[in-house]
């Protein structure tokens, strides 16, 4: 291969650059023609600078490769080496290039003098970065002295994950709060919990290659058609390719996903748990569960039940909100006795799907040749019983021995190009740490510190006079979670919101009472500061707005549903005077923590002096080193053994968190940190992405594809975590090993089917499901901005079933004003049949600002995950 | 192709280009795409007596003016879909203020038949690339009947499809809306109207 222009002009960069020992990814760009067989990736480059990257949108993590001239994004292709896409892009990441160029672009920090110019189109001045800061940092470190319950940062899946490291950091060890919190609490909470609560692991065991080794597959509340694109694609190749391959799909309205599956199932809204509770039942009437797989690996639970809904801000402070997490051990026979109740004709008599389709899926389920692999999002994830509904998938699959398996399992898909990554590996959450710990554990605490350097124990809250911990003094108890934060902004109990990598204004539910529409104002007197790269309907309620750099115009790293850690290089400047969120985040830090010490030493320098260099008031080099230091620090997390102190907490070398038996006999409490395991950040450079946890074997790093699966390590399966975790180093029946659960046992929890918070009446008889479709992405903040783009679908819609459309009298685009118990707004409704809603249900999309849909939509959650329930709002329609 | 793409893609922003690709469109081989219900050419040019009702009749702008440059048709109705699409509206406005015949009755938006959608593939992105894009197909108000999507191998990729968007002639009414939307632009639209 010859050496191109393009690789020394990186490589020169790289140099000077300082980094050290470091690959370059624009080098792992081939020879100029290898993109043209590869069947997709597209046109040859010419000169310029090729860097390999990641699609900024969906879960899907779509690998582009960015071609820049003399500083500008000429290109943007699919990158063919990307195992988890081989260059195949959807709509929205063909016009990536388009996106650092849109009309009104944030360039220069801006503040607002008066609160009440709020939600207007003016109000804000410009200002210099030292202005803004000041302003900013003092109003965090005021509310912070104060009371620090009163101020909160809402993160992102749309975050790099080293930026969310630090912003984790500076949070709950900077200022030791637990007040942030991630958008992916809309969008993956429920399946956190379920995963956590199963497998003691928050991940799917699965991965994109399941997709092309499945025979049947089940759809479960996901469009993947609009919201997935690519990777549908991959779902209907193993379709069109293999024999017999077979799709069904359980929906509460027809989708462009239904329209090629071989069979639809249509229930009502919230009824998907009693399908699943039927589909349990029938396979253990029937005995087609496999006993020797239950019996070495899995535990029966049942938990609280009858949990209500928050109808009001007292829900979580109630004695149910307080047990919803409950859980109680109980027999396999405990839990068909559970299961008794859900016979097919219950079942159908609940969802409306007639008991002989629902027999079929059972069927398809336990058949011991067939290969399943059940696929969800949103549908079971923004659901008041969303946590159940995980629970329930994996439930089947479990007593069946259907999981973790080539081609065989439940694949939860998630939303955000790094939800996985970012919101979830580094802990952005109210009740997390990085990778898997919870805030509430001392043992996480504790190794926790050991990584930071910090004082044993000061992470926990402080003692009063008796010995009983303060909460909220340290981070021992969980924060508020995203509904909470924002509910209390409205009543005005909050002084302080920082976000970055969302649009609250658009994405939140109730966004009437929110936005202060209604009669709770708190929004007006709540101290905002947003990061932003473009104007938003957030940076409208901002009293300080952040320009900040986007997507390439740095280097960061993202990681995908199937667990791919990619790291993008920057290929571009930020323009102006935009800055990377990073930057940001240590400004803002230094002036919030002057002056404060941990351990007599100053508190900054201990948290973030090995990437700030405070007398120079800068980093202490390259964006590249940087994101090198602080992998390295993460790395740690789940690679122990670089720190002793660590590694001593993980082993519990001092036998300190284990138990003792009668004998007097200690068990130690291993926190099996290396489940997880990344590799050093030059590995990622060298790679088009890698699925963890990556294990050395021989010198090179791999990366694992089948979790808890047994087989070679070099063929993608956890070997090496098996030898290390695995009951004397093996795997158990079906060369499985669940080795992170607790007792080597994932378990399998009775969850009931429970109605959802409203049903229709005579004053609101529609269901309204909220959603996305293909050419638009999340609140239309990037892909509403590139002409071309956007005129692809520049209206939302309210789908509607074409018999009510009928019925009032409309014709295409006519308004109406949709009205449910929590507000009302004006959309344009359409018959068109890209949504198949069946009678009395209809659909809206969220990406309009002008057409504020979520000015209607409940802000009921599911009592557990604290996520919203999006797709079951009761709303009336009336033509205007 | 890729790349020509893409350099237009950034500079598309301009209107500029919209604007040249209109005329363009409008030129289509010299064959203007008339509003619904306009009867046969001959037919149609002897009976349009250019008062410009339907111009002004419909609600979406729709409809332009013929100007010298088209020759004998100058003053007469025609739509531009890449400018502004037919929206097939239920009670036809245009038709109802035509005051001799030149756009004559027709019962529902699926009878109109003003041309047929021409999808050329090798600058189609997904039939080019192997795209998801197949916008054409989501926004046809006769979805899963004018246009459909078929699934087709992606030269060598096993792991994904071509999900190549199929004009259906005999549904097809012409309405352009796909022309409208096409991403691709080169300054050609991947679809046209072929007017009947």
């Amino acid at each position: 291969m010859e050496f191109s222009r393009r690789q020394f002009v990186k490589t020169s960069a790289a140099a000077m650059a300082g980094a050290a020992a470091v690959g370059t990814l624009g080098a792992l760009v081939g020879c100029d023609d290898e993109n043209g067989g590869g069947g997709g990736g597209g046109g040859t480059t010419k000169d310029g600078v090729t860097s390999v990257t990641v699609c900024r949108y969906c879960g899907v993590g779509c690998g582009v490769l960015v071609t820049t001239v003399d500083g500008v994004i000429t290109e943007t292709v699919g990158d063919p080496d990307n195992e988890s896409t081989l260059g195949a892009l959807c709509v929205k990441g063909m016009h990536l290039a388009s996106l650092l160029y849109c009309d009104g672009r944030l360039t220069t920090p801006l503040i607002r003098d008066d609160s009440s110019t709020k939600g207007t189109d003016g109000g804000l001045r410009e200002a210099t970065w030292e202005e803004a800061l000041d302003l900013a940092a003092g109003k965090l470190r005021d509310t912070w002295k104060n009371d620090k319950s009163r101020l909160a940062f809402w993160a992102s899946g749309q975050m790099p994950i080293c930026e969310g490291y630090i912003l984790s950091k500076f949070w709950k060890a900077g200022m030791l709060s637990n007040n942030i919190d991630p958008n992916a609490r809309l969008c993956m909470a429920s399946a956190v919990v379920a995963f956590m609560n199963v497998f003691q692991t928050d991940e799917p065991a699965n991965c994109y290659n399941d997709l092309d080794l499945a025979d049947v597959f089940v759809t479960w509340g996901a469009n993947m058609y609009e919201a997935h694109p690519v990777l549908y694609s991959r779902l209907e190749a193993r379709k069109n390719h293999g024999a017999g391959v077979k799709h069904y799909d359980i929906t509460t309205l027809g989708t462009q996903t239904s329209k090629s599956a071989d069979k639809v199932l249509i229930m009502t809204p919230g009824s998907d748990n009693a399908i699943a509770n039927a589909i349990a039942n029938y396979i253990v009437v029937n005995e087609l569960y496999d006993q020797a797989y239950i019996d070495d690996h899995l535990v029966f639970k049942t938990g609280t039940e009858n949990l209500g809904n928050n109808y009001d801000d007292t829900y979580d402070g109630s004695d149910i909100g307080r047990a919803v997490g409950a859980v109680t051990p109980c027999t396999f026979d405990v839990y068909k006795e559970r299961l008794a109740p859900y016979t097919l004709e219950y079942a159908a008599e609940l969802s409306s799907v007639s008991a002989a389709d629902i027999e079929e899926l059972a069927k398809v389920y336990a058949d011991k040749n067939t290969k399943v692999l059940s696929l969800w999002t949103m549908g079971v994830n923004q659901h008041n019983r969303g946590v159940w509904m995980n629970h329930n998938i994996y439930n089947i699959h479990l007593i069946l021995g259907k999981y973790a398996l080539p081609g065989c399992g439940a694949f939860s898909l998630t939303g955000q190009p790094t939800a996985c990554g970012t919101a979830r590996e580094v802990g952005t959450f109210a009740h997390r740490l990085p990778a898997d710990l919870v805030v509430n554990n001392p043992q996480h605490r504790r190794f926790t510190e050991a990584v930071w350097d910090l004082p044993k124990g000061y992470l926990d809250d402080e003692l009063d006079d008796d010995d009983e911990p303060i909460p909220g003094t340290g981070i021992a108890t969980p924060g508020k979670h995203t509904i909470r934060i924002f509910q209390d902004i409205s009543k005005g109990n909050m002084d302080f919101l920082w976000s970055a990598c969302n649009n609250w204004a658009v994405s939140l539910p109730n966004l009437t009472r929110y936005l202060g529409k209604g009669d709770q104002k708190g929004i007006y007197d709540t101290f905002i500061v947003v990061n932003e790269c473009y104007p938003t309907l957030s940076t409208k309620y901002a009293d300080v707005v952040f320009p900040v750099a986007m997507w390439v115009e740095r280097e960061g790293a993202f990681g995908n549903a199937e667990r791919r850690t990619l790291v993008f290089e920057q290929a571009v400047e930020p323009p102006g005077e935009a800055m990377w969120d990073l930057w940001v985040y240590l400004q803002m830090a230094v002036r919030v923590l002057e002056g404060e010490k941990i351990d007599g030493k100053d508190a900054f320098d201990v948290l973030f002096g090995f990437i700030w260099d405070k007398e120079a008031g800068d980093f202490v080099g390259s964006q590249r080193e940087v994101n090198q230091r602080i992998w390295d620090e993460y790395l740690i997390f789940t690679n122990p053994g670089l720190k002793k102190a660590a590694s001593d907490i993980d082993l519990d070398v001092d036998e300190l968190f284990g138990t003792k038996n009668d004998e007097g006999v200690y068990t130690p409490s291993k926190l099996k940190m290396y489940s997880k395991q990344m590799a050093p950040y030059e590995v990622y450079l060298n790679s088009h992405g890698l699925t963890w946890p990556v294990r050395e074997v021989n010198g090179e790093w791999l990366s694992t594809k089948w979790r808890f699966c047994d087989g070679k390590q070099e063929d993608g399966f956890d070997e090496e975590g098996i030898k290390m975790y695995g009951k004397d180093g093996k795997a158990g029946v079906g060369g499985i090993s669940y080795y992170k659960s607790a007792g080597l046992k994932p378990s399998v929890v009775f969850r009931p089917w429970e109605p959802p918070a409203f049903m229709p009446d005579e004053q609101y008889p529609f269901w309204f499901v909220t959603g996305r479709l293909l050419e638009q992405w999340h609140t239309g903040t990037n892909t509403a901005l590139i002409p071309a783009l956007n005129n692809t679908l520049p209206d939302s819609y309210l789908y509607m079933n074409p018999g009510d459309f009928d019925a009032m009298d409309l014709k295409e685009g006519d308004e109406v004003v949709v009205t449910s118990h929590y507000g009302t707004v004006t959309v344009k409704a359409t018959k068109q049949q890209r949504v198949e809603c069946p009678p009395g249900v209809c659909f809206g999309t969220f990406f309009e600002e002008s057409r504020l849909i979520n000015l209607v939509v409940q802000e009921i959650y599911d009592p557990i995950s604290k996520e919203p329930d999006y797709k079951k709002t009761t709303v009336s329609i009336v033509k205007k | 192709m890729m790349e020509k793409e893409n350099l237009s893609l950034a500079a598309l922003v301009g209107a500029g280009f919209i604007a040249a690709q209109s005329i363009l469109g409008a030129l289509g081989g010299g064959k203007l795409l008339k509003p619904p219900g306009a009867v046969s050419d001959e037919d149609f040019i002897s009976r349009c007596i250019s008062c410009g009702k339907c111009v002004l009749a419909c609600p979406y702008g729709s409809i332009l003016t013929a100007t010298v440059a088209d020759g004998r048709a100058a003053g007469t109705p025609y739509i531009d879909p890449r400018r502004k699409a037919c929206r097939l509206c239920v009670d036809f406005p245009c038709i109802e203020v035509c005051p001799t015949g030149a756009l004559s009755s027709v019962d529902k938006p699926s009878d109109v038949r003003m041309g047929t959608a021409v999808i050329d593939e090798r600058i189609c992105a997904a039939y080019s690339k192997g795209h998801r894009c197949e916008v054409c197909y989501r926004v046809c108000p006769l979805i899963n009947e004018a246009i459909s999507v078929e699934f087709r191998d992606r030269p060598g990729d096993d792991i994904h499809m071509i999900f190549a968007p199929i004009v259906n002639e005999e549904k097809c009414v012409g309405c352009g809306i796909c022309v409208e939307r096409c991403v691709v632009s080169l300054p050609e639209t991947a679809v046209t109207i072929v007017p009947r």
